[in-house]
């Protein structure tokens, strides 16, 4: 895969498959209502590669002031 | 015993400590109402009625003696459920903690209490803060006063807050705003809230949606009563580390009711311009009030606000699943199904995009504070929506139909993500009779400022103190 290659979609296969490796039991109709959900999460968090990051490290959750 | 359950948490403070009105009396006008309400609005979890009785002897004891009293000697407080509290359960609003009872007090409890505060029971919420509906299919779903013929949502996820206190069950309570949770209430309840800057106020004994975006913050029905319970609650805190060590304010003492000068940055693009049209003339209207009153307003953009959604969904999905992971994967079936799919959702995001979301994160952050260098407050809609019937997942917005639980967090979560102080003030009603809040955004840890904008408003317009049609 080059890294310009589009990810694929992801399907009911995919989810189970992810699932199962981190210990998750969803049954099928589990699975199919959770799809669309993280299809959504998915696009929404796409739209992140676009911000201008360059040398931007993340936020650290503790302050200190 | 109706004026008491309508009297300002400073009001009721005063009346106690000049013993023109005993803690007793006080505590048990609330108690009554939510005996004779509460069973239609669901606002209370757990009433904690026994131990308020006693409390409010002692209190009452404690002024006869003229032992040096707190600020908030003898007033009653709701506390939302994910706030622990020594021998009281403490359910997140769920089932998988129906009958935990922690050993500890939260940290603003205790510090709550030591201020005076009576402790009158723990509130409903979404299932652990999970939702900006406020809907709970365990404890039922709060009903929003405003409207006593139609179940419509009282926002949350601190529904049980919201309704609580616009109906005078309590005079003030504890909410908790992760992605708007306390100002969406606030607004479709009619409160005034204020979600303070992270690291303020202690996290430390509230049960966590996720730990870099949830703020602990007071709803009550003014400015001056949110200003008097913050000052009671905020500062640094041993058991909290993102607790910032910067002296609180003397907020109360901040509300001089002047904003001559003051310069206000009217967030129209991304906000004002995507509202639904009565809450945007309402805004329009607070703006041109605040004007008169000496401020001074010009457009401003916060073009990073596009991001917000994806910082959000990133952040929280991968810390909510993190804290439930156990319980999802042996103690799943004991959700209620939407919380459930929702947390299931961060098991698909990946470590990459969680910090990917928390590297954009800091963009945002950074923006506001640019921004909020050349004006002393933002002001925006707080949500673009009126309370919606329980159960509608759609709502019309100038024509466009639009999801219900996206469209309620819009204008709040951005400043989850940015950490900045917001406060939710009432400032007007749709034709329905149905409440309008306006959102108030300062400088990090500029409180004080938020607050002093709120209440000069607040003194010349009555939206706060209308009271909605429950009877007395």
């Amino acid at each position: 895969m080059t890294p310009s290659s589009p990810a694929p979609p992801f399907t009911t296969d995919t989810l189970r498959a992810l699932a199962q490796a981190q210990g998750l039991t969803l049954s099928e109709p589990d699975l199919e209502g959770l799809l669309p959900l993280v299809q959504a999460s998915r696009a929404v968090l796409g739209e992140l590669a676009a911000a201008p990051l360059d040398d931007v490290e993340p936020t650290s959750l503790y302050r200190m002031l | 015993m109706a004026d008491l359950v309508w009297a300002s948490m400073g009001e009721l403070a005063r009346l106690v400590a000049t013993k023109a009105a005993s803690p007793v009396e006080v505590v048990q006008a609330h108690l009554d109402r939510i005996a004779a309400l509460d069973g239609t609005l669901k606002s209370y979890i757990t009433v904690m009625g026994d131990s308020a009785r006693e409390a409010a002897k002692a209190a009452e004891a404690a002024v006869m003696a003229r032992e040096a009293i707190g600020p908030l000697h003898g007033v009653p407080v709701g506390l939302k459920d994910l706030y622990c509290t020594k021998g009281v359960k403490t359910t997140g609003g769920s089932r998988i903690l129906g009958d935990w009872v922690p050993a500890e007090d939260a940290t603003v409890v205790t510090r709550l209490a030591s201020a005076g505060s009576i402790m009158l029971g723990k509130l409903n919420m979404h299932e652990f803060a999970y939702g900006p509906e406020g809907l709970n299919m365990h404890y039922g779903t709060p009903w929003n006063p405003w409207d006593p013929a139609t179940h419509r949502i009282c926002g949350g996820s601190s529904s049980g807050s919201g309704a609580a206190v616009a109906a005078g069950l309590c005079p003030g309570a504890l909410g908790s705003d992760t992605g708007g949770s306390i100002r969406i209430p606030s607004s479709l309840c009619g409160l005034t809230g204020i979600k303070p800057t992270y690291g303020r106020v202690s996290r430390a004994g509230a049960l966590p949606l996720a730990w870099s975006l949830d703020h602990v913050g007071p709803m009550c029905r003014s400015a001056a009563d949110c200003a008097l319970m913050l000052g009671a609650m905020a500062g640094y805190d041993p058991r909290d580390p993102s607790t910032s060590v910067l002296p609180v304010p003397d907020y109360a003492a901040a509300l001089t009711g002047q904003v001559k000068g003051l310069r206000i940055g009217l967030l129209r693009q991304f906000f004002l311009e995507t509202a639904g049209a009565p809450q945007r003339h309402a805004v329009e209207q607070a703006v041109k009030t605040l004007e008169g009153l000496g401020a001074s307003v010009r457009d401003v953009t916060l073009e990073q606000m596009k991001y917000a959604a994806g910082v959000v969904a990133a952040v929280i999905s991968v810390e909510a699943y993190a804290y439930h992971e156990a319980w999802l994967k042996t103690r799943g079936a004991e959700y209620g199904p939407d919380v459930r799919q929702r947390l299931l959702v961060g098991a698909f995001v990946s470590g990459a995009d969680y910090l990917k979301g928390q590297r954009v994160r800091r963009l945002l952050r950074d923006e506001v504070d640019q921004v909020l260098g050349g004006v002393d407050v933002l002001i925006a809609p707080t949500v673009p929506i009126e309370a919606t019937e329980v159960g509608a997942r759609e709502v019309d917005v100038n024509g466009r139909r639009e999801p219900v639980r996206p469209s309620l967090i819009r204008y709040t979560r951005p400043f989850n993500a940015s950490g900045h102080p917001a406060a939710s003030v009432p400032c007007g009603f749709t034709a329905d009779g149905l409440p309008i809040g306006m959102q108030v955004i300062g400088r990090s840890f500029d409180e004080a400022t938020v607050l002093r904008v709120a209440d000069a408003y607040q003194r010349v317009t009555d939206w706060h103190t209308r009271r909605p049609p429950l009877g007395a």
